[in-house]
């Protein structure tokens, strides 16, 4: 896109997370920052820190070296590492597997109620929520979701087909439970809020199901977005 | 860089390996001082407005975001599951840093902060893109940006 900027006449500068990537592609202007994917501008909240960030690569801009500058970003971004001691403010009961649709479909609600108010706290903290993909609010998730279980190929309004409502549910339920985990006190890293989802709560194993019953499924948009968009690969069960 | 022992598999391999166009030219497009910049923002985190219709998976089709988007109700609808979301979720500007170009235009570290930024699908195929870069570009022009800031997430 750099490329393409640049020659239809605008000046770019980029702000560059995969080093292989800009060493291929070798934009104009680039940082390149050693922050996890998904957080460019390095640690949230920390408007002096993604200030340094940018300033380096808006600084860029004043250049005139090219055709290829780039730059290396000095410093990892505090929150990198796990937080020594963290406990999720979401208390939960021990996990045990449901079995039945009607057994998953309660436990998840039972859990959602747990952790709804904590949520809760975490949008008055931080002033917003990224909920919104799904097209539906939480109280009807236990039962759109778990349905999928029994072989039902429910819809949304929002959504053109069973598989997007269900893949854009799932983005929801992973963003609802990480930002109820992080509504008190100082952040955990995100490979512990990972970690709780994925191994310690009913809506993580409730994903892990509905992945396989959509990759067994005769709908192959479901069997699609099942097998790529529900679980991460590192969080599969082994 | 991200560091590619630290990202797991099979993202790791995806990332390191992806395929990327190779060019036959080097534009080089040089302006004044970042003082008397005006900056757009392009991110390739598939923004979204609340209540707007997520990307298409492999789209490559740019949206327009206005500067003037309340914060709290920008979503990212990118496809992918396997880079971080707990930061952008306490904080846009993180991936997406309208705050802080805000509070640079207001200093005088920058000259202006361009009415419309645009948003793409970040895993789609650049060459699926030449008609998005047609759009930024015009857009951009016609609001006289004199200064992109690329953000992939």
């Amino acid at each position: 896109m750099a490329h393409m900027l640049e020659e239809r006449g605008l000046p770019t500068t980029a702000l560059a997370l995969v080093l292989p990537q800009v060493e291929n592609t070798r934009p104009p202007r680039a940082v390149i920052t050693p922050f996890m994917l998904g957080r460019p501008l390095g640690e949230p909240n920390d408007p002096p820190f993604q200030r340094r960030v940018l300033m380096q690569a808006l600084n860029l801009l004043e250049r005139t070296d090219g055709p290829v500058i780039l730059e290396h970003f000095p410093d990892d971004n505090p929150s990198w590492f796990d937080r020594p001691g963290w406990q999720p403010g979401v208390s939960l009961p021990a996990l045990a597997i449901p079995v039945t649709t009607a057994q998953w479909q309660a436990a998840f609600a039972a859990e959602l109620a747990l952790v709804l108010p904590v949520w809760d706290r975490f949008k008055a903290r931080f002033g917003r929520t990224t909920v919104g993909l799904a097209g539906q609010t939480p109280e009807s998730w236990a039962a759109f979701a778990t349905s999928f279980l029994d072989g039902a190929l429910p819809t949304v309004a929002l959504h053109d087909t069973p598989a997007l409502a269900l893949r854009f549910l799932a983005d929801d339920i992973k963003a609802l439970y990480g930002e109820a985990v992080q509504a008190d006190g100082p952040p955990p890293s995100a490979r512990q809020i990972d970690t709780w989802f994925w191994r310690r709560t009913i809506a993580g194993q409730l994903l892990i199901a509905l992945r396989t019953v959509a990759m067994q499924s005769e709908n192959n948009a479901l069997k699609t977005v099942g097998g790529r968009f529900f679980v991460p690969t590192p969080w599969l069960p082994v | 860089m991200a560091r590619l022992d630290d990202i797991p598999e099979p993202t790791r391999t995806a990332v390191r390996d992806i395929p990327c166009p190779s060019f036959e030219t080097w534009p080089f497009v040089t302006g004044p001082k970042l003082a008397e910049r005006r900056i757009g923002i392009v991110s390739s985190a598939a923004l979204i407005h609340r209540g707007g219709t997520p990307f298409p998976f492999g789209s490559g089709e740019a949206r327009a975001v206005p500067e003037n988007w309340d914060v709290r109700d920008i979503l990212t609808s990118h496809v992918s599951i396997n880079f971080d979301r707990a930061g952008f979720q306490r904080d846009v500007n993180v991936a997406y840093p309208i705050e802080r170009l805000r509070e640079m235009a207001a200093e005088g570290v920058i000259a202006s902060v361009a009415d419309t930024h645009f948003t793409v699908m970040g895993s789609s195929d650049p060459k699926d893109m030449v008609e998005s870069a047609d759009a930024i570009a015009a857009s951009f022009h016609a609001e006289g940006v004199n200064g992109v800031l690329l953000v992939p997430v």
